[in-house]
């Protein structure tokens, strides 16, 4: 009985050490065998889809894997920011801006063999713009009055008003995804699209795997299995990429993180547009924040130059307003108008009543870019007499708190939505802009405008009018920065959309002088 | 009635005694099953009460599912509408049977964010942790014995002296620093493992290899704590009187331990060993963070900021289980370990 026993503990310990030793000595170093295979390319990324159904969350990291790569919209954004026809090949606007006419591109069909056809575009588009849809943008294309098919391969849209942003909108968010209609009850756990990689499996929060869609009508993409990996840490990501366990980072979270990459030959630093607005948000209706002149000291303050400098590692456009340079009506004259001035800053703010400062709290949600420039506004803020109280909260809490609630008075927030200058006419967005419902009220004559020369015309008024407000402050328009091993080609050169777009990416080899004009990078 | 003593039931062989003996163990048996019975109705109290708390706790989380699936896009009808359909708006007692209903069935429920069933999340994370806890526990014991035997045995010599020393180190070593210090030395600087990651078990191989690191990270700092019991428990056995009664009989100091020693040193260790089990599932939540491993802690702490509350009601709700299930079991077992236990209801 005793050294039965004694071999109860004995045995099983002695082949678990003689186990372990086996696997440690007979494994070849791990990074050589997980490494990809030649035609197939792990991407770390930080932000891990919290779903995998882009029509029911707003998560841009949703989109980042599935827009562009496994569903497809009749127009997309090239990475450049241009409208470019995809599941269309062309399309055609009324002269009064009320009704668009698509031309379905033929020999479509989904991987899941099903062939894409004029009524299944009509009832992605009917979803999306239905009321009770639950698209997390459907508020973008409530304008939608009609969706028909005259024809097997013509889809005509209806607007209730002219709206010179829908055909943008229609590509750059998931509103305009094209569905297969036999397939939405399941599009939470088996995303089916028409795009060049098919959905194959995930874990949740570490990876999601696809692999190259065989029936692509564009033919068959280079690589033939992609894998996202998300990583907590940008530590252990950087680690990752520099082992070879990855071979990209889509975007570096710290743009610091850059300079152990930048000049190694090992890799590729691209850096491209983003719509992205890095903002100091400013309560408007909170005691002295109600006050022009003191928003105006706040935004002479701040030394935007300085923040993108540290914060963007450099990378980026100093703004003045809710703009980026591609935005049509990009007006550069209002990135000057606050140009750093303490002084200025001082003076507007004896003016207003506080010569001897005043507190602020500055609540910070937990991402990079926040957390780094939090206390370099603190510190420049202090030195005009405004002091600064940091809070740290976690991104559930910033919603909720922040921007539901409004329960703030300064944060730091990258309001990466594309063309959201809409945002300013609404009165119940979270920075309380007192001037709302004019801006309401030029936005329509905006989009209802007879030519597009006048239409953005009236967006630039918008632009200077939010600016001289000093609604928020505008720090900066940051860049996507992506690191690769060098071998990568055809990685999209911005993130104008949201997608991380592998269309053209391959290991090795040329890219296609479209691909090229397109802004994917060789 | 008076008990006859245990001694004379071990010797009796008249039928008189006989009769005694059965009587007695039948009562033994019906008083095991009664204490048995009162500490699993103690442990299902336990775990209705845990559920009430971690219900509540939750639930009134600043911080809807709606909110955070709605981002910046959220407008208060919009999250209205959100919070309808995912039948959020019920009574916050409704909310509560249904859930508990559901775990009553086996049934885990669809997360609010992901729509994916939670039972299969949890099921394919456990797939990591529970291999990870596992070795981390086997190290632990490797590591934590034999040190703890000879620094008893070696009590008052230098060797036991450093032996201590080492295992008080690793004690106040936290598990984080220790898994951060051994990936730079073990997969940066050697590249011996990976640094992260976990590859799936379609090659076990490197699923083991992939979980060696994190369970060493565990299990080292386990090792530490279990041989300071170890240590303490035997030195306890060999200072105590029966123990130098064996060795006067001529045996020597490891033979007297074992016949004698070894299951008196075990009871305090059992309950030592099952405590750290249940402490290092906590731990390997940190652990699997460290480590990028798709177990039961990165699950929950996704979850928590996703403001996924069914999903980390389901994983509390579960650690907690996990924690007074072995806890009764432990409380069990000293019946079998120790006759004396046995001997009183």
């Amino acid at each position: 009985m005793r050294k039965f026993r004694v071999c109860i503990v004995t045995v099983p310990l002695a082949f678990a050490l003689v186990g372990l030793g086996l696997v440690v000595s007979a494994s070849p170093p791990f990074a050589a065998a997980s490494g990809a295979a030649s035609d197939s390319l792990v991407i770390g990324s930080q932000i891990a889809p919290p779903a995998l159904d882009p029509t029911a969350n707003a998560s841009a990291a949703i989109d980042e894997v599935f827009d562009y790569n496994v569903y497809q919209h009749l127009v997309q954004l090239d990475p450049k920011g241009a409208i470019i026809p995809v599941l269309a090949t062309g399309y055609n606007e009324s002269s009064d801006g009320l009704t668009y006419t698509f031309k379905l591109r033929s020999g479509v069909s989904f991987s899941n063999g099903d062939p894409l056809t004029a009524a299944d575009v009509v009832f992605s588009l009917k979803r999306a713009a239905n009321a009770t849809s639950g698209y997390p943008y459907q508020p973008l294309v409530a304008d939608v009055s009609t969706v028909t098919s005259p024809s097997t391969d013509t889809v005509v849209v209806t607007l209730t008003h002219p709206d010179s942003q829908f055909l943008y909108d229609l590509a750059a968010y998931s509103n305009g995804v094209v569905l297969d209609p036999s397939t939405v009850a399941t599009l939470a756990t088996a995303p089916i699209g028409t795009g060049p990689y098919v959905f194959q499996s995930q874990v949740s929060n570490y990876d999601i795997a696809l692999t190259a869609n065989t029936k692509y009508w564009d033919g068959t993409p280079k690589l033939s299995a992609v894998t996202f990996r998300y990583f907590s840490s940008s530590t252990t990501l950087d680690s990752a990429l520099k082992s070879g366990e990855i071979q990209v980072i889509d975007n570096l979270a710290s743009a610091q993180d850059v300079s152990q990459f930048r000049g190694n030959s090992a890799y590729k630093v691209i850096s491209g547009p983003t719509e992205g607005k890095i903002d100091l948000t400013i309560n408007d209706s909170y005691g002295p924040l109600k006050n022009l002149k003191v928003r105006q000291a706040i935004a002479y303050a701040t030394n935007k130059k300085a923040v993108l400098k540290i914060d963007g590692a450099g990378y980026g456009t100093v703004i003045g307003s809710d703009q980026v340079p591609g935005d049509p009506w990009y007006t550069p004259s209002v990135n000057k108008t606050y140009a750093y001035s303490p002084a200025k800053a001082k003076k507007l703010l004896a003016q207003a009543g506080y010569k001897h400062g005043f507190s602020l709290t500055l609540t910070v949600p937990p991402y990079g870019y926040a957390e780094t420039a939090a206390p370099l506004i603190q510190a420049e803020l202090a030195a005009v007499g405004i002091k600064v109280v940091l809070k740290n909260i976690a991104w559930a809490l910033w919603i909720s708190k922040v921007f539901e609630a409004h329960g703030y008075q300064l944060t730091i927030i990258n309001q990466v939505e594309a063309r959201d200058i809409s945002e300013y006419g609404d009165c119940s967005y979270y920075w309380k802009y007192t001037g709302c419902s004019q801006v309401s009220k030029m936005l329509t004559i905006a989009d209802e405008a007879k030519t597009p020369a006048a239409g953005v015309a009236e967006f630039r008024a918008i632009v200077k009018k939010i600016n001289e407000a000093a609604v928020i402050d505008w720090l900066y328009n940051p860049d996507q920065l992506t690191v690769a091993a060098k071998d990568v080609v055809g990685l999209p050169s911005g993130a104008v959309a949201e997608s991380f777009n592998l269309s053209f990416a391959s290991i090795g080899g040329t890219l296609s002088a479209t691909a090229k004009s397109e802004g994917f990078v060789n | 009635m008076a008990e006859p003593h245990p001694r004379s039931v071990e010797r009796g062989c008249g039928s008189a005694i006989h009769e005694v003996v059965m009587s007695s163990a039948q009562r033994r048996v019906s008083d095991a099953m009664w204490s048995y019975a009162k500490r699993v109705a103690v442990m299902i109290a336990t775990l209705f009460s845990s559920s009430l708390v971690i219900f509540v706790a939750l639930n009134i989380l600043p911080g809807s599912p709606a909110e955070v699936i709605l981002g910046t896009q959220s407008t208060p009808s919009a999250v209205r509408q959100l919070t309808v359909a995912l039948g959020l708006n019920k009574p916050m007692w409704r909310l509560y049977i249904g859930w508990l209903g559901g775990l009553l069935h086996g049934d885990f429920g669809t997360s609010y964010i992901s729509h994916l069933a939670i039972g299969g999340l949890i099921g394919q994370a456990m797939t990591v942790t529970g291999p990870l806890v596992l070795m981390a526990l086997m190290m632990g014991l490797l590591i934590g014995l034999p040190l703890g035997f000879a620094g008893a045995l070696r009590n008052g010599k230098l060797s036991g002296s450093v032996i201590g020393g080492v295992s008080q180190i690793g004690m106040a070593v936290p598990t984080v620093v220790a898994g951060l210090l051994l990936i730079l030395i073990l997969t940066v600087k050697v590249r011996l493992f990976p640094s992260s990651g976990f590859p799936g078990w379609s090659d076990p191989f490197q699923a083991i290899r992939a979980l060696l690191l994190p369970a060493f990270t565990l299990g080292v700092v386990e090792g530490a704590i279990f041989s300071r019991y170890v240590r303490a428990s035997v030195l306890e056995q060999l200072r105590s009187d029966y123990l130098r009664t064996a060795r006067s009989k001529g045996l020597t100091i490891s033979q007297a331990l074992r016949r004698h020693g070894l299951r008196n040193a075990a009871i305090p260790l059992i309950t030592v060993v099952a405590l750290e089990l249940s402490g290092l599932v906590v731990g390997a939540i940190l652990v699997e963070n460290v480590f990028e491993l798709p177990g039961i802690g990165l699950l929950l702490l996704q979850s928590v900021n996703n403001r996924d509350l069914l999903t980390v009601q389901d994983i509390t709700m579960l650690v907690a289980a996990l924690v007074l299930v072995i806890n009764m079991l432990v409380d069990m077992s000293y019946r079998f370990i120790d006759p004396r236990l046995r001997m009183t209801p």
